[in-house]
């Protein structure tokens, strides 16, 4: 007799869908879940909160990443790489520790892949260097749950006919898109003047009331805060607390778990958490589902050996960790200077608040002799710099020089960056190509707070990247050019966003090259699902969440079907 | 949107801008340059205290600064972010005990704390080795020659750096954590918060 029918490792996109779908059938679920439990009771625009202090995230000497970066190549050609505990270096990986996961912090910025997608190795070939696989189902298998997720996260948007739009069963978005700043239409102007085709671009926040949440009260602080009305499609405000109220449904919080029990015959058999008292406790059920985010999820699989795992569960292939995947691509910036514009849209382009909501998919595929044999290109997004303050002005505290600035130079030059001056910037995003340089694996020297090896993330990336986010980037950078911005930049590197990250799991056909089947199965453990953003063997080029809202709702009506 | 990767450890704060990675390691190395300061700094005070003509009032004066380093920093913060003909300075924003208040609650490292306390030592064994006074006395422009002195080392630029940043905390950071007096600062940048704001019972330190 087992305790509960379904048992959920991580309270985020991945796992949301999957207790709601259950929860909903009659199924009991219980959902383990790290983090404490905020709400929006406990999300406020403070800076502080969010940004500056690790309070949505674990402090980072209690639980740290080992991260190994490129530091040059060996005569043999060979590449070296520098491990550094991520305590040491600052660079936080953490994306968001509570019920709902980094959900609760996203953006809501959101686009489906293309049918392309699913199979860039037929379409495109081999690029040297990277491990680009088709998909094993294709984007039809997906369709229906994209519009679910639509429809139950709540998607708000406008369909505009388009040269990449992809196939819809539907006509256009469930709610209307969210209120627009200004400045989106002198983008439209701009793109159009260079003929290309600006879209509206779908967010998962409420454009109007829908059961208890509300509305986006556009403050204008939005990525990474807890949304305070609800609006936000959080996996928390969207899925658990649906699912909450079927009663068929728990969530416990502060319930870290540390190991995966498998049996002789390589089946799960109970979780290991530890609880908020640091007690350790095990639950059994039918069916586990992981869902950590892809760097933890791979962690815990590989820490999961069992009879059947000798090497960790589900790695009997050796792939758990493997191909872990980011966004590549990276951002520029333009800047408007309010008396460039006349008194009324002057004042229009000050307000905070409505979205700048504007993209381009022009060269989502790049069809150019200028760049070299047709290939998968990207996405760019247009959006205002991030409105925190404190960050804002400790960015003006270095001269043009390097040299530290105080007294009455620096308070000039805040004075100008925050009443004078408009900081439009634009966002590149494109496909991350895995490769043998990006995996997860465990680091046995470093243990967090509770004894468990971290996490040990290899940080390569193909060159091949940084070529189509400088191709981005130059487009981007004419529209702001268009537009009679100033002091237009723009960086493109091999440096991950931590916040964008994906595989580790990828699925396949074959249990030789990938980790779960086509339904998000362990291959070497029936009862074991993943349904994070772990599975997906290539990345796509557009932020991963919508995605893996669709892919955990499919995966959860198999799993429905079966129980 | 792209999170860039976040910088909350000391050496790593001003990673923040300018990005990239050159600029990263630039500030490892200083991490590494404040380390072996910090281990020199103690045979610097006894050679400017025995050496010195000034030196059992140097000594005597670093002793008392070391039971009330308020005076010091206050001194300091106002010298980085003086009061203007329209802007506030750090009095007005009450940038003083609001660092007070970040040395004495969670969420910043120990190591940086110790870092932010231990600075006062050494700025004013700076200040006494230049002007035989304690940094608090000194006038405007010596005030400044200590500084600009201290900050050609990747230390005193990486502690003036992070005086600078709880000043920004200060000046633009909700109320409720005591800075930012009367949204002084906020009005003075026009600078529109979001909301709601924090209440009272649900500071950062009180979440979780």
């Amino acid at each position: 007799m087992k305790d509960i029918d379904v048992c959920i490792i991580g309270s985020g996109a991945g796992g949301g869908p999957v207790a709601l779908t259950l929860a909903e059938a009659g199924y009991s679920v219980l959902v383990l879940e790290k983090g404490p439990w905020l709400t929006e009771d406990d999300f406020f625009k403070d800076e502080l909160a969010c940004c500056r202090r690790s309070v949505y995230t674990p402090n980072l000497k209690d639980e740290r990443h080992v991260l190994e970066e490129y530091n040059g190549q060996n005569d043999d050609g060979s590449y070296k790489w520098r491990s550094e505990a991520s305590s040491d270096s600052g660079s936080d990986f953490w994306n968001g520790n509570c019920v709902g996961g980094s959900s609760n912090f996203m953006s809501g910025y959101f686009y489906r892949l293309k049918p392309k997608d699913f199979h860039l190795r037929s379409e495109f070939g081999e690029i040297k260097g990277a491990n680009v696989v088709d998909w094993p189902i294709d984007y039809a298998a997906m369709e229906p749950y994209y519009t679910k997720a639509e429809h139950v996260v709540g998607i708000s948007g406008k369909i505009i006919p388009h040269p990449h739009q992809e196939p819809r069963s539907t006509a256009d978005f469930p709610y209307p898109p969210t209120a627009e700043h200004a400045v989106s239409g002198l983008i439209d102007k701009a793109c159009r003047e260079l003929k290309m085709h600006p879209l509206p671009t779908p967010r998962a926040i409420l454009s109007r009331p829908e059961d208890e949440r509300s509305s986006c009260e556009y403050s204008g602080f939005c990525g990474s805060y807890g949304c305070s009305s609800g609006a936000k499609g959080s996996a928390r405000a969207a899925l658990l607390n649906k699912a909450i109220k079927t009663g068929n449904c728990t969530i416990l919080p502060h319930a870290k778990v540390y190991h995966i029990t498998s049996d002789q015959s390589g089946r799960v058999s109970a979780a290991e958490y530890y609880d908020k008292d640091g007690a350790k406790k095990s639950i059994t059920a039918k069916i586990f589902v992981v869902a950590c985010q892809a760097i933890e999820t791979s962690r815990l699989l590989l820490a999961s050996t069992g009879p059947k795992h000798p090497d960790g569960l589900a790695n009997n292939s050796g792939q758990v960790g493997k191909n872990l995947l980011f966004s590549a691509g990276g951002s520029g910036t333009g800047e408007f200077t309010y008396t460039q514009f006349d008194t009324q849209l002057a004042e229009a382009m000050k307000q905070r608040g409505p979205f700048v909501n504007r993209g381009l998919q022009d060269w989502y595929f790049i069809n150019d002799k200028a760049f070299g044999a047709p290939a998968k290109g990207g996405v760019i997004d247009f959006l205002f710099r991030h409105p925190n303050a404190i960050s804002k002005a400790n960015g003006e505290k270095w001269d043009d020089d390097g040299k530290l600035l105080w007294g009455q130079p620096l308070k000039k030059r805040l004075k100008s960056v925050f009443s004078e001056t408009k900081y439009l910037r634009f966002e590149v995003f494109n496909d991350w190509l895995p490769t043998d340089d990006c995996f997860v694996s465990l680091d046995n020297a470093v243990k967090d707070k509770w004894g468990s090896p971290v996490a040990k993330i290899r940080l390569g990336y193909h060159d091949h990247d940084l070529k189509v986010g400088r191709y981005l980037a130059e487009k981007s950078e004419q529209v702001l050019k268009q537009m009679n911005a100033r002091n237009i930049r723009s960086s493109v590197s091999g440096a991950p966003p931590p916040n964008l990250v994906a595989g580790g799991c990828r699925f396949g056909d074959d249990p030789a090259t990938s980790v779960l089947n086509a339904d998000c199965q362990a291959h070497d453990a029936e009862n074991l699902y993943v349904t994070d953003g772990s599975f997906m063997p290539t990345g796509g080029s557009v932020p991963y969440t919508w995605t893996i809202y669709a892919n955990a709702f499919r995966v959860a009506d198999i799993i429905k079907k079966r129980l | 949107m792209r999170r860039e990767i976040t910088k909350k450890t000391l050496h790593q704060w001003d990673a923040t801008l300018p990005a990239g990675l050159p600029e990263r390691l630039k500030l490892r190395q200083s991490r590494r340059d404040f380390l072996k300061l910090a281990s020199v700094v103690p045979a610097t005070m006894l050679l400017s205290a025995c050496g010195g003509s000034n030196s059992s009032a140097a000594q005597a004066q670093v002793a008392v600064l070391d039971q009330s380093p308020w005076q010091t920093f206050s001194a300091v913060q106002n010298h980085l972010f003086p009061k203007g003909a329209d802007s506030p300075g750090a009095d007005d924003i009450n940038a003083t005990l609001y660092l007070k208040s970040v040395l004495a609650l969670p969420g910043i490292d120990d190591s940086d704390k110790k870092f932010i306390r231990d600075g006062v030592k050494w700025i004013n064994d700076i200040a006494s080795q230049m002007f035989a006074k304690p940094f608090h006395q000194l006038d405007k422009d010596n005030k400044e020659a200590v500084l600009q002195r201290i900050a050609t080392s990747s230390a005193g630029e990486n502690w003036l750096s992070l005086l600078l940043l709880y000043i920004f905390e200060a000046l633009l950071t909700d109320p409720v954590y005591g800075g930012n007096t009367n949204k002084i600062g906020w009005q003075w940048l026009e600078h529109q918060p979001g909301f709601p704001g924090p209440p009272k019972d649900k500071r950062y330190y009180l979440l979780t």
